[in-house]
């Protein structure tokens, strides 16, 4: 077991050893930012064992197994079960954008972010300052913001109505390394996209992916975002978004987790505008002594706003299920309706889920409400399946299949939804 | 078909003893009526019969088809032929009702050495099926009883009997909750179903229903025994005197 200040030192040391070697050039503002990035880690350091925020998943149980720094070769090609379908296809190896498409859409940017600090500097250079100076997201996200080589920029131009989704494959992993990418994506004024990820099963191999999805959603913009993991399980997974929203923007947010060992998703929204509307959701099965921690902040400092939330779980085998949901309303954000609803079962006694939904309302004309449910299957229901010939494990599957149904519903995309159906039932039916 | 011997069952729970002693014994294509008043065990009977846990046989047999059936999962039992009718049927939110009835349908016939039916068969036997009980097409579209009203949901219990083709039917109190019409159309399809090889053991409280559903032997459960049997002139007479007589007679305090 490492302690956290050897973590902190060892990564601080791989960077000067590896990148302090970047030219000190200061006009190159990708290198600078990194640079800040890395001062902004060493001063705030690892969340601490008395950290609210990582209660139920201290960091040293991320780095009990420190991984590799050094990438070594990236695994062969995994399945990519959404390849075919109708839309824009883009692939990366170990977090970078590997094979940008030829044909893109009129109003669709795909670039590297180093690429796009050229031609969009304006919206990346925020995106930059914000994660390098540590004032927003954790010390997993300065991290990334230290070493990630490069990043993946997607832009929608204003007016462009996409109408078939991006998909981004994140193909290809080293089966044990540390990899650390961030994506931006904006979505301009009146402009409509929908990003789906996913992380397909990467087999052995203690891969730890440790990255930043920043999201900036425009006036009556309209972004959809969905991510699948499956990846293996020894996998581990800091996934940390932040959206910021303005005037009569809607995002949505659709975390479906069905692999990995210790998965760690950070959704963070800003609603920063009048009339917004925004969706988080998420699904996750957690299955052979594996940890899934959702963490999610609404953060709403404008009137008139509606969010709603829906997080489910299924945990069985010694696994861990966290869900801590915070739905902040400031003293200005007044006629706000947000709702919030986690519901998990725990399929045995090595298992648990541990729920903390939080209200912070400092507004007084607000309508919110929050509920979480911790249980385990219905037994009246499994008798009445079984009082029809169903055997137990198939009535068990079924139930479960249908607990897990209302996220998967939310997916606009019948292919996707088949696919992850199909996975869910083969999941718990093993 | 079914052989009752001296069954005693309790709640597991706490050990209370529901049925004390109870005897009873269906031959093929007969229908056999239980009446009782409210918790002297009729539905403790019936969930020990398909196999519901939370009661323990503390003493006596159930054979059922030559089968031990007391030795049975709730499941293998269902397989074998055995369909209870509940009382309350459980709603199953997110479980479409052709999944549900794909699933069970299909585990009887494998149990049974037969290929699973095809969509086009399984289609046309759900809108038989459904037609016999008039349940409305748009309940197979939905989740398995979720939203139903009280008449839905005993008609869909029906409906799932038909589907199945059961050796022996328990049906519990499949008509409280339906209303005159309903009440007709349920006995009629009851009927239907009625067969030489196949047995009913229903199970109410009034004896409106037997008029439609003309049973073989009336039984009267009291404080979990059965302590009389008659023909359906029984019934009859219980509907004007109540259990009363029959607690006196027994010596059963109220
Ligand atoms: N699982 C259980 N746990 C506790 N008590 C039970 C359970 N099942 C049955 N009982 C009790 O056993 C007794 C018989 O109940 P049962 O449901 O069999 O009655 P019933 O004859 O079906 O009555 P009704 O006409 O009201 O439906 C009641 O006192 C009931 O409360
Ligand atoms: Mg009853």
């Amino acid at each position: 077991m490492n302690s956290l200040k050897s973590l902190e030192t060892t990564f601080i040391e791989a960077f000067d050893k590896d990148l302090g070697l970047l030219p000190s050039d200061t006009a190159d503002v990708w290198t600078a930012s990194r640079r800040q990035a890395i001062r902004s880690f060493a001063d705030a350091g690892f969340p601490k064992r008395k950290s609210e925020a990582y209660k139920y998943t201290p960091v040293t149980k991320w780095m009990s197994e420190p991984p590799a720094l050094q990438s070594s070769k990236p695994v062969s090609a995994l399945h990519l079960p959404f390849s075919a379908l109708e839309g824009v296809h883009l692939k990366t190896v170990n977090g970078q954008l590997s094979s940008p498409p030829d044909h893109l859409p009129t109003g669709l940017t795909i670039s590297t972010l180093r690429a796009a600090l050229e031609t969009h500097p304006e919206l990346v250079r925020g995106h930059l300052d914000r994660l390098s100076s540590g004032s927003a997201g954790d010390a997993f996200s300065t991290l990334a913001a230290a070493f990630a080589p490069d990043g993946l920029f997607i832009h929608v131009a204003k007016g462009t109505v996409l109408d078939a989704p991006i998909y981004i494959h994140h193909a290809s992993v080293s089966p044990d390394a540390l990899v650390q990418p961030r994506m931006l994506v904006t979505a301009a004024e009146n402009s409509e996209a929908f990003v789906v990820e996913h992380l397909p099963e990467t087999g052995a191999g203690a891969v730890f992916e440790n990255r930043i999805v920043d999201v900036n959603v425009a006036r009556r913009a309209r972004l959809r975002h969905l991510v699948v993991y499956e990846r293996g399980s020894q996998a581990r997974f800091v996934n940390s978004l932040h959206a910021h929203q303005l005037d009569e923007s809607v995002f949505s947010t659709n975390n479906i987790t069905l692999g990995g060992a210790l998965v760690r998703n950070n959704l963070h929204v800003v609603p920063d505008g009048e009339h917004c509307e925004t969706h988080l959701n998420g699904l996750y099965i957690a299955q052979g002594g594996s940890h899934v921690d959702n963490h999610t902040l609404v953060d709403h400092v404008k009137p008139n706003c509606f969010s709603n939330e829906l997080f489910k779980g299924i945990v069985e085998g010694g696994s861990t299920g966290v869900f801590n949901g915070k739905v902040m309303v400031r003293q200005d954000a007044q006629k706000i309706n947000a709702y919030q609803s986690s519901k998990s079962i725990v399929l045995d006694d090595t298992s648990h889920v541990y729920a903390k939904p939080e209200l912070e309302i400092y507004a007084d004309d607000v309508r919110c409400s929050h509920g979480a449910t911790t249980g385990e299957l219905d037994d009246d229901a499994l008798f009445y399946l079984r009082s029809r010939g169903i055997p137990p494990r198939q009535a068990r599957v079924i139930l479960l299949e249908a607990f897990a149904r209302d996220v998967v519903e939310l997916i606009p995309l019948d292919e996707v939804r088949t696919y992850l159906n199909t996975r869910i039932g083969e999941l718990l039916a093993d | 078909m079914l052989d009752i011997k001296n069954l005693h069952a309790s709640i597991e729970e706490d050990g209370t003893p529901i049925l004390k002693g109870l005897n009873l014994s269906v031959k093929p294509g007969e229908v056999h009526a239980i009446m009782g008043p409210n918790g002297s065990g009729k539905s403790t009977l019936a969930s020990v019969l398909a196999g519901r846990d939370g009661y323990e046989v503390t003493e006596g047999s159930v054979s059922f088809e030559g089968h031990d059936l007391l030795e049975m999962e709730a499941d293998e039992r269902a397989r074998e032929g055995l369909f209870l009718a509940f009382q309350y049927p459980v709603e199953l939110p997110g479980v479409s009702m052709s999944n549900f009835l794909k699933h069970a349908v299909n585990s009887t016939r494998e149990h049974q050495g037969k290929d699973p039916l095809s969509a086009t068969d399984f289609l046309a036997l759900m809108r038989e099926n459904a037609a016999l009980v008039d349940l409305d097409p748009a309940l197979k579209a939905r989740s398995v009883n979720e939203g139903f009203s009280g008449g839905e949901k005993k008609r869909n219990e029906i409906f799932q009997l038909a589907m199945l083709s059961p050796r022996l039917a328990i049906l519990d109190e499949t008509d409280s909750g339906l209303d005159i019409d309903a009440l007709r159309v349920v006995s009629a399809g009851v009927n239907k179903l009625r067969q030489p090889d196949r047995s009913f053991v229903v199970i109410t409280h009034y004896q409106r229903l037997l008029e439609y559903i003309v049973p073989d032997v009336v039984h009267v459960l009291l404080d979990g025994r059965i302590v009389q049997s008659g023909g359906k002139e029984l019934a009859i007479d219980l509907e004007e005197k109540g259990y009363d007589w029959l607690r006196e007679e027994t010596g059963v305090p109220a």
